[in-house]
């Protein structure tokens, strides 16, 4: 067990130096350095050249391009990600800032998805090859199929601007500040209900169908028909022998849908303005706010290396035949 | 994977299999409706004429400007004695504001949007772009996912290793956060899309063929090309990959539905292709702004993006089935 974690965690630290070099290469290999592009922009012209010596120096842009790579690479492992060119902030702050409101929604639909895509796969794959189980099976592809971004505009058609139920967009009301506490939770819930909607229906798509072609896979091994040998009801069966062993492969489902849900939140938190990571990339994209560019695509990253990693660490303890070696290829 | 007893070859089993579901069938004959319209987009929506009859005899306005880059710059009327329009008579950019916001019926068969443009025509030239897109990334990523695949599964060891390293890497960067940062710092169009969906999602068949050629590189024909003297790049280009090449075909067909996704995706967020070029994305992002009364906007295109993703995923998941040895 100990030699498996070493290996893996030898592996996160080497997956995250390559991390780092593959963001470094290809924000670095944008035509101009980002104070050309910057200056480009803002339509600034007959700068002293003096001057952007000057800028180009306190960005460490002068140096040879190795350098330039560490410097970032030690700055970056203690969260110092410089300072944001639009906001004219640190980095750190803003992404701090972002995070819980990100952090919200994505658990929510997490949450959301799993409790109702999971039992909706187990019970289809138990029901295979009835009308009902390929019916379901062509239902969840429709629905893994769907823009997330077309399904916010029809929910925001109707809820919002035909029946006016609920928000068009934001976090909470203007008004927020002079509601009591549990006016201001409604108006919170009330905020939540549409982006959290668009985010869950194709991820409860998602862990129906895995867990649905786990069970598959678990029934047809022979330990199944051993136990269906020596004479165990159909329920029994399924509680007893298979629904435990089909739960282990969703462990890694956790790794696969942090990234999913990170892309999702760019587009949901853009069309209903929530204030989270999301949102802040896609501004920071318009504005070429390189700082904010690094700093995301590795913090993104690097949740996703952690996510991962806990996935495998999970899965070695819950299937012994990982940890003791067998399988490793 | 053999061909059964009968002498029917592979693609024939797996065709006689695939066609045995009646909606993955019909999902393949939209999925080639559809690349007709894209095709033929410039011959089916055009204000150009398909057939006129000038003084200087008989022409055919539309489609004799098929390739030209921006057809639609205006060019004085010439009388005529005879005209037979396209299908859908507008340009997918031809502006009118006096026919702004009409809905579907009346002159327009789904309406027009705020620039008095037809929806049709359109979302029949948006199709184009939806479709070169999911191509021609998927082919991108078929190539260097063939090779990196090959080449892990092939020699394995430290070549192995460090491919699998590579493809940990790129998953995980979070999908969008890749694209979204490529295109817009490479600055947006057509072709900046299909490289950086093509460079990003090249992994899944990687994947497929490293597991295919790992399964199949001592096997019988390979053995004995390599004793007949076969260099490595013949082994596994003539003998190989084309053995390999199914499992990886099923998922190209998931790769294309995600490019179409993402294409559309990115035009929505306005950092896809550049307007006015019609995308169903972008349209759709025309439809938020009037989305209080302007219902068409925000229906026909995204019933679009939904089918033809739809579609592309059915086939995919009937394709993987029929291929499963287990299914029969």
């Amino acid at each position: 067990m100990t030699t498996y974690l070493v290996r893996r965690l030898l592996y996160a630290l080497l997956t995250f130096l390559g991390i780092t070099v593959a963001t470094f290469t290809l924000i670095h290999s944008v035509p101009g350095d980002p104070i050309t592009v910057i200056i480009g922009r803002a339509g600034l012209s007959g700068i002293a050249p003096e001057t952007l010596a000057r800028i180009r120096a306190e960005f460490h842009l002068d140096k040879p391009l190795p350098e330039q790579y560490l410097h970032w690479v030690r700055s970056a492992v203690t969260f110092d990600f410089g300072t944001s060119i639009v906001e004219r902030r640190p980095v750190r702050t803003i992404i701090f800032e972002k995070l819980p409101n990100t952090f919200q929604l994505n658990l929510i639909a997490f949450l959301l998805a799993a409790s109702l895509g999971v039992p909706i796969g187990l019970w289809s794959a138990s029901r295979s090859g009835r009308l009902t189980e390929r019916a379901s099976a062509v239902g969840f592809f429709l629905l893994y199929s769907l823009p997330s971004f077309w399904v916010a505009l029809i929910l925001i058609q109707y809820f919002s601007v035909r029946w006016n139920v609920l928000p068009l967009f934001g976090m909470t009301s203007d008004a927020y500040v002079d509601m009591g506490t549990g006016g201001q939770l409604a108006d919170r819930v009330k905020h939540l209900v549409l982006p959290v909607l668009t985010l869950t229906y194709a991820q409860l798509a998602i862990f129906a169908r895995f867990s649905k072609s786990a069970l598959t896979e678990v029934i047809r091994q022979d330990f199944i028909t051993a136990a269906r040998a020596k004479g165990a009801g159909t329920v029994a069966v399924l509680w007893n022998h298979a629904f435990r062993n089909a739960l282990i492969p969703m462990i890694t489902l956790l790794g696969l849908t942090i990234p999913y849900l990170l892309s999702g939140s760019v587009i949901v938190e853009q069309i209903f303005q929530w204030d989270g990571i999301g949102l802040l990339y896609y501004n920071a994209i318009l504005a070429r706010d390189y700082p904010v560019i690094m700093a995301l695509t590795v913090v993104t990253a690097v949740v996703t290396l952690l996510a991962s990693l806990l996935a495998d660490i999970l899965y070695a303890f819950a299937d012994p035949r990982v940890r003791l070696g067998e399988g490793a290829q | 994977m053999r061909s059964s007893a009968t002498g029917e070859s592979q693609w024939g089993l797996t065709w006689r299999r695939f066609r045995r579901s009646r909606l993955a069938t019909f999902a393949l004959a939209y999925v080639g409706l559809m690349a007709i319209v894209a095709v033929l987009a410039p011959v089916l929506a055009n204000r150009k004429p398909l057939l006129q009859r000038t003084a200087s005899g008989w022409s055919f306005p539309a489609i004799a400007d098929y390739w030209v880059s921006d057809p639609d710059i205006e060019v004085a009327p010439v009388p005529t004695t005879f005209t037979l329009p396209t299908p859908i008579p507008f340009s997918p950019n031809s502006v009118d504001l006096t026919e702004r916001l009409q809905p579907p019926g009346g002159g327009h068969l789904l309406g027009t949007d705020d620039l008095g443009r037809d929806i049709v025509a359109r979302m029949i030239h948006g199709a184009r772009v939806s479709l070169a897109v999911g191509l021609f990334a998927t082919l991108i990523s078929l190539v260097i996912g063939s090779l990196f695949g090959a080449v892990a599964g092939y020699y394995g060891g430290a070549a192995d290793w460090i491919v699998s390293r590579v493809i940990e890497i790129v998953l995980c960067f979070p999908f969008l956060f890749l694209v979204l940062g490529i295109v817009a710092l490479f600055r947006p169009s057509i072709w900046t899309i299909m490289i950086a969906l093509g460079l990003t999602s090249w992994t899944n068949e990687a994947r497929y063929v490293r597991g295919e050629l790992l399964r199949i590189r001592e096997v019988e024909y390979a053995q004995a090309a390599r004793a007949s003297g076969a260099r490595d790049a013949r082994i596994i280009f003539r003998h190989l990959l084309p053995n390999a090449l199914a499992p990886v075909l099923v998922s190209s067909s998931f790769g294309v539905a995600v490019a179409i996704l993402t294409e559309s995706a990115l035009s929505f967020l306005g950092l896809g292709v550049p307007l006015p070029t019609a995308s169903w994305g972008s349209m759709l992002s025309k439809a938020y702004e009037h989305i209080e009364y302007a219902w068409w906007l925000v229906l026909f295109p995204g019933l679009a993006i939904f089918s033809t993703v739809a579609a592309f995923n059915i086939v995919g998941e009937r394709f993987r089935e029929a291929l499963d040895p287990r299914s029969e």
